[in-house]
């Protein structure tokens, strides 16, 4: 009886978190589309998450394809498949690797930065300042991140797609002995828009994600330096665990046509 | 009195945090054009009473009416319209460090009143010089200054738009005493000139006896007295008399005795 009864709160509470969070998800998107806008906001946290996402993107895949170049080499080797090289580092950057590690890292920059900044701002009243100063916090705070992550996301996979696929082919090159114009023409042949395209559906989805567990996080924090603490922490290890999720969801609707 | 000379008027309000009854079914009238100055202890809910005012916070029930409208459970664009009548002075200051403090100062005036940035940050130095900082203050961030100044600027923030009400919670508390005396009386003026209605919560009682016409003490979720400023004094009431000469002795030993258990 006991044991039914905790796991019906667990199970409960669950469900009220879930709740809050459509809530949240839901004002702060109606808030994207209805003036007023704050541009320098919105342009402020495209710097934040494109531009200053670039160095950590862009190394994450230029190691990533270069791991994969060796990595598939070892294995076509086996069945004398070496030219499919190319087309497997291509479709595994662009379909898979730069978006989900592109957005596991940027959970961990943005996320983490994002429940801070906005938790700090919770526990130090400043969030109902703003009220006080008839600024909705929603639109003020919020909006204008979830747009920046839902954007830049894909713009930093784009690159980093083109990051990645270099780091594969500088391997190929000049470790594997691959001729190059070859394997550039191998990368091209079997390539699908709908193989990039995927990729940055997916960027767009954990963009809005890892911006709205920061957002969301921080905004219900309380208490002082140990409860923004601890929704830096929950802002990055759930955006990350739903970027996971929502990388099966997206991969499977996609597999489906 | 009228019901017309009311600016606020708050019925029965009561907010709880859990077992914590802070506020009681407190009622108080706030006249227009007054300077109100509340009094009372340590955590005896002043801040939580303000927040109720501007809703920050949602009383569990009770009535608030500014200029006789109901404003309780109101929210959205009907609450940035009454909003935009209000100003507050946060007891932390609640500067907003991301900005530097001419854009602090100028907040109100570039969201609700829609000023241009030029515009509204000429404005801003000129309310940040009248509590005391200079323009090459103007481009430093929260951060950078003392939290006496964080405070002034608080002020400032808050009387930039010229609203009809202002609340200030503790704009003296940790300012030097001739910086304090200037405040009073940039509260002061605000009152006269603007024609603005204040309600200040303040420990200091110099300070209450400078910015206040009437004064109103709380204690245990109540108000327990309501006065003109010049019969505090001889108030005949123990809660005021205790409290101003910050005496041991009296009705709060309660109080007293359950904050040195904690
Ligand atoms: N957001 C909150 N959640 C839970 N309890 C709260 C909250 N805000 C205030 N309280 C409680 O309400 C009580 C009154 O707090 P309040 O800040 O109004 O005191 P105060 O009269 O302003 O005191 P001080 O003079 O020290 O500023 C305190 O017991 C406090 O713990
Ligand atoms: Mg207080």
């Amino acid at each position: 009886m006991g044991l039914l009864a905790a796991i019906g709160r667990v199970f409960i509470s669950f469900l009220a978190a879930t709740g809050r969070l459509a809530v949240f998800a839901g004002i702060s998107v109606s808030h994207i589309v209805r003036p007023p806008f704050y541009p320098r906001l919105l342009l402020r946290q495209i710097i934040e998450i494109g531009y200053y996402s670039l160095p950590v993107v862009g190394l994450t895949a230029v190691f990533t394809g270069m791991v994969l170049a060796l990595q598939s080499y070892t294995g076509f080797a086996r069945f004398n498949a070496e030219s499919a090289v190319a087309t497997v580092v291509v479709l595994s950057i662009t379909r898979e690797l730069a978006p989900v590690l592109a957005g596991l890292m940027v959970a961990g920059r943005i996320g983490a930065a994002m429940a801070a900044e906005i938790g700090t701002m919770r526990v130090t009243e400043q969030i109902d300042a703003l009220s006080t100063l008839s600024t909705n916090p929603y639109k003020y705070l919020v909006a204008p991140r979830l747009l920046a992550g839902f954007v830049m996301l894909p713009c930093c996979v784009l690159v980093a797609d083109i990051i990645g696929v270099f780091g594969g082919y500088l391997i190929s090159v000049h470790k594997l002995g691959f001729n190059p114009s070859v394997y550039i023409k191998n990368t091209w042949q079997f390539l699908e828009v709908m193989d990039v395209l995927s990729g940055l559906v997916k960027a767009a989805v954990f963009g809005f994600l890892i911006a709205l567990m920061g957002c969301y996080h921080g905004y219900y924090s309380k208490g002082g330096a140990q409860g923004v603490g601890s929704a830096t922490t929950n802002a990055v290890v759930s955006a990350s665990i739903l970027i996971l999720a929502f990388n099966y969801l997206i991969t499977e609707a996609f597999f489906a046509q | 009195m009228s019901e017309a000379a009311v600016k606020i008027a708050i019925r029965g309000l009561s907010k709880s945090f859990g077992a914590n009854h802070v506020l009681t079914e407190l009622d108080l009238d706030i006249r227009d054009g007054e300077s109100l100055v509340i009094i009372g202890a340590s955590g005896t809910g002043k801040s939580v009473l303000l927040k109720n005012i501007v809703g920050i916070l949602t009383p569990d029930s009770g009535s608030i009416k500014i200029a006789g409208e109901e404003v309780v459970g109101v929210t959205g664009n009907s609450r940035d319209r009454i909003n935009r009548k209000l100003g507050m002075l946060f007891q932390g200051a609640a500067l907003f460090d991301s900005l530097p403090l001419w854009e602090n100062a100028a907040f109100g005036l570039m969201s609700s009143h829609r000023m241009g940035r030029d515009e509204a940050r000429k404005k801003a130095i000129d309310f940040l010089k009248q509590v005391g900082l200079s323009e090459a203050d103007a481009n430093r961030y929260p951060s950078d200054i003392s939290a006496g100044a964080q405070k002034r600027v608080g002020l400032a923030r808050a009387i930039a738009t010229e609203p009809e009400i202002l609340f200030f919670d503790e704009p003296t508390t940790g300012i030097d005493p001739v910086m304090g005396d200037i405040i009073d009386s940039l509260i002061v003026s605000c009152v006269r000139n603007l024609g603005a209605t204040a309600l200040t919560i303040t420990h200091d009682m110099e300070s209450a006896r400078r910015i206040g016409d009437r004064v109103a003490m709380i204690y245990e979720g109540k108000i327990v007295w309501v006065g003109d400023v010049a019969e505090i004094d001889d108030s005949g009431n123990a809660f005021i008399h205790q409290f101003i000469h910050g005496s041991v002795e009296g009705p709060m030993a309660s109080l007293i005795a359950a904050n040195a258990s904690v």
